[in-house]
């Protein structure tokens, strides 16, 4: 995922010390937490947005079948049974999930949750034109037709429900070990039957969740109370919240913000502390702040159906020549990021240590070997072209693009940098039309799975010429690679931990291929008001609003 | 009279026409601009950004979508943004209006009454050391750009010195509504006025200084000293007068312009969410909706502006009106 991105960080070494988590037990249940973010995500319609911003919301005001457990470690990371009473055991060779309803689950509006409630849920991914009909759940029985002729969507034989016996069994056309995951992400999450079956925006979906939406206007703020109809039913699933009250406003710029929490106007902002803020922040309030490593990296995709990078040496060398060290400190120093070069981020499942573009090479990057970088270039014989890069028009980007045009420059390439909004860069450098050489980009995880960064960023089912939706950047597509992703996938269906080796090579891989040059691991600050206790991080969705207390 | 208000409106419709015709086509000039692909999310599949593309009507031909969009702004009145999706924006700019001509009309009393009293003074006091004194201050008011000063002010009335007596009483950043805070409307807004107003004194009190200098030297108010009138009486009642028509025309522009969504940069720095801020934030996430409801409502307000001025000149200046 690419959430609203996380604004940019560039601080002349600021001191920041990563909070111990060892969060005081909350006392007290009550009150109101204020949360701020610079502008609104977009709809509240839990089928249609795709931004972590939203998605935090959603995550305590909606249940899906399953869904990631709301815990501050590694755990969080971990499917758990949500509306359902239980994980499912795969059935018919890995094809077949079926669930059964927990009794007595209600609606905010008060309406009992069946299993019509479901069926019509799924359906309504389709209906709507869901942001990953097409990629998460095309595997159901019956979606091909629904991508097909959304209005008209029943997905029969793909979702089938037991009205009497409180069960829903999906069928899958092919078994996918992702798929419990790929259930428990918001795009799954259950809604009213009723729900019409188009973006329904501002307007406030019933959930089933701890809170409930109340009101919502992009141009001021959204509103979240305690849901009358909930009660806790799975303390790792859906905890009971400790706030009575949740006002998100909007419109106030990260300077304001931070000073809005220092105050104790305010208590958490979703955007990033701005750059010259981190050092005060960082030393007097250091109890307020927390840093934590995200599944995410910053790369440089570099178009392998372009001169000069259609040459693998180009792109080797480029990885080469990169000093991480340099970026890291662009992004605010060793507190805020870790230098990477491989596409896996650290922590993830599959990740093996892997560094074959540094000076020593083997696991860890430690210097730039820019010998060996203008070596490769002379053998590709692509000096002297000119590359144009592509980066976004934030502070961070826009100086990670200046640094590479230099690297670019002193491999003997004639560089120029190009900093595009940062609304629009995005789908820009997707598009093949824009021809673009190099660019500057991120990624997020959905969910944790290696796929979802590899066979995601370069697949060759991931590349569609001439569309704003191609998130295959570098155009890279290889028959050994998609190969060993199929094998991959292919373990995966009977146990997800067989194929972690699997992915680990299909890493290697495409890192030795070099369609990218992964630059470096973000982290992610949280700063809170004095009155906030209980902090809670999710490695899934970050901050677990409904965990959070106030004084 | 009839054909000068007619006049007026056809011009005004015009400027309309041509502007959101302008804006229309930068839209879809622009690569990556098109919203599908940034609604249907990263890795849509095909089909997927082919439904979205339609429910926003995006696949039908430019004229008709403008026309479409037209309709749904000014008569049906139930356009919705492309990026908040379900978010009427004719209400939502109606919504925000309050904010900002609470903003610029607290502005603009400061500026005016701020802008007369500079130039005054300063004239009077022709050449003298207070004289330089009051142009030096105007240059820097003049050359300091406003988000700049608003942050200054944030830093010290919000942060640095927010727990002194000096800015103990500043509420926290956004806007309170008149009628049921007022008390908290005034406070909340005293800075931005401050902050909006600075530029403008320095501007209109160099502006009229120099214009009252010239008009000392015109031919009626020699009549007026020969007539015997004190220096004082000729300075406000005669010279003041004749060079109000500047100080009025931009006054006049200004004023349209700020209301149409002028003071963006204000109103983001403080937090208001006004017609500027709403324009901010739509130029930023490109969407087009909300950029063409905000134009369009800020060209009209600088095309009435002007006729306005226009009318003001033939009573603030009596050769206006025989030219008639």
């Amino acid at each position: 995922m690419r959430p609203r991105v996380l604004a940019a960080l560039l601080a002349g070494g600021a001191v920041l010390t990563a909070w111990g988590a060892s969060p005081t037990l909350a006392q007290e249940k009550g009150g109101t937490l204020r949360l701020l973010a610079r502008a609104a995500a977009g709809t509240i319609d839990p089928h249609i947005n795709y931004t972590l911003q939203q998605w935090q919301i959603f995550y305590i005001a909606y249940d899906g079948l399953v869904t990631f457990r709301k815990a501050g470690d590694q755990t969080g990371f971990e499917v758990v049974a949500d509306l359902a009473e239980a994980l499912p055991t795969p059935e018919n060779d890995g094809k077949t999930y079926r669930f059964k309803l927990r009794p007595g689950i209600k609606f905010s509006n008060g309406q009992d949750l069946t299993t019509d409630d479901v069926v019509a849920s799924f359906q309504r991914i389709f209906k709507v034109s869901g942001p990953t009909a097409g990629t998460f759940y095309n595997g159901i029985v019956g979606a091909d037709k629904c991508l097909a002729a959304p209005a008209d969507c029943t997905l029969e034989g793909g979702v089938v429900a037991d009205k009497a016996a409180g069960t829903v069994t999906i069928n899958l056309s092919a078994p996918d070990g992702e798929f419990l995951q790929k259930l428990a992400v918001p795009h799954a999450y259950i809604v009213p039957a009723g729900t019409a079956s188009s973006d329904q925006g501002t307007t406030p979906i019933p959930g089933t969740g701890a809170y409930a939406i109340q009101s919502y206007d992009p141009n001021a703020a959204l509103k979240l109370a305690r849901n009358p109809n909930f009660k806790e039913w799975s303390a790792e699933a859906q905890p009971e919240g400790m706030v009575d009250e949740i006002s998100y406003d909007f419109g106030l710029t990260e300077e304001a913000a931070v000073t809005a929490i220092q105050n104790g106007d305010a208590d958490w902002m979703f955007d990033a502390p701005p750059p010259d803020r981190l050092a005060e922040i960082g030393t007097q309030y250091a109890a307020q702040v927390s840093l934590h490593p995200l599944s995410a990296m910053w790369y440089a995709p570099m178009n392998t159906r372009l001169a000069p990078f259609d040459n693998a040496k180009a792109r080797q060398a480029v990885n080469f020549a990169i000093d991480r060290n340099a970026l890291v400190k662009l992004f605010g120093g060793a507190n805020l990021a870790q230098p990477a070069c491989q596409i896996l981020p650290p922590g993830f499942p599959g990740y093996t240590p892997y560094c074959p573009y540094t000076a020593a090479p083997g696991t860890t990057w430690s210097a730039p070997d820019m010998e060996k970088a203008k070596a490769l270039v002379a053998e590709s014989g692509t000096a002297g072209q000119e590359v144009k890069i592509i980066a976004e028009d934030t502070v961070v980007s826009r100086a990670v693009g200046v640094y590479l045009q230099d690297v670019l420059t002193e491999l003997g390439y004639k560089a120029s940098v190009q900093p595009i909004s940062q609304n629009l860069q995005f789908t820009y450098i997707q598009n093949t039309n824009n021809k673009v050489q190099i660019s500057i980009s991120q990624w997020f995880q959905d969910y944790p799975s290696p796929s979802n960064f590899l066979n995601v960023l370069f697949s060759c089912a991931s590349f569609h010429p001439g569309s704003d939706a191609s998130v295959n950047i570098a155009g890279f597509c290889d028959e050994a690679v998609e190969a060993k992703m199929k094998e991959a996938f292919a373990a995966g269906v009977s146990d997800a931990k067989a194929a972690l080796p699997v992915w680990t090579e299909v890493d290697k891989m495409v890192t030795d291929a070099a369609p990218a040059a992964v630059l470096f691991t973000p982290k992610r600050v949280d700063f809170v008001s004095s009155r906030v206790q209980n902090f809670t991080f999710s490695p899934q969705f970050y901050a677990i609003f409904s965990k959070l207390a106030v004084q | 009279m009839l054909f000068a208000i007619l006049s007026r409106l056809g011009r005004l419709v015009f400027v309309m026409f041509g502007i959101s015709v302008i804006v229309f086509l930068i839209f879809f000039a622009t690569p990556g601009a098109d919203p599908a692909a940034r609604i249907a999310g990263r890795n849509a599949s095909p089909q997927t950004l082919e439904q979205v593309r339609q429910s926003f009507g995006l696949d039908q031909p430019l004229p008709v979508q403008y026309g479409l969009m037209m309709k749904r702004l000014f008569i049906t009145q139930d356009l919705t943004s492309f990026v908040n999706r379900g978010q009427k924006v004719v209400p939502a700019v109606t919504k925000a209006i309050p904010v900002t001509l609470s903003l610029v009309l607290g502005a603009a009393v400061l500026w005016v009454f701020g802008g007369l009293v500079v130039g005054v003074a300063a004239a009077a006091m022709r050449g003298s050391v207070a004289d330089k004194a009051l142009m030096a201050i105007s240059l820097v008011g003049v050359s300091m750009p406003v988000f700049w000063v608003g942050e200054v002010m944030n830093l010290l009335s919000q942060s640095r010195l927010h727990h002194t007596f000096l800015f103990s009483w500043v509420p926290p950043l956004g806007y309170k509504p008149l009628l049921t805070d007022p008390v908290g409307w005034f406070k909340a807004l005293l800075i931005p006025w401050v902050t909006l107003a600075i530029l403008y004194i320095g501007l209109y009190g160099r502006i009229l200084r120099a214009d009252l200098i010239e008009t000392m030297q015109e031919d009626f108010v020699r009549t007026a000293r020969a007539k015997g009138l004190s220096e004082g009486r000729i300075l406000l009642r005669h010279g003041v007068r004749s060079s109000l028509v500047a100080f009025v025309t931009m006054f006049g522009l200004d004023f349209g312009a700020l209301i149409g969504g002028g003071a963006l940069l204000t109103e983001v720095v403080f937090g208001l969410r006004g017609v500027g801020k709403m324009t901010y934030d739509a130029l930023q996430t490109l969407d087009l909706p909300v950029i063409l409801a905000t134009v369009l409502y800020a060209s009209f307000f600088v095309v009435a502006a002007n006729a306005l001025v226009d009318a003001l000149y033939a009573v603030i200046d009596p050769r206006v009106r025989d030219a008639h």
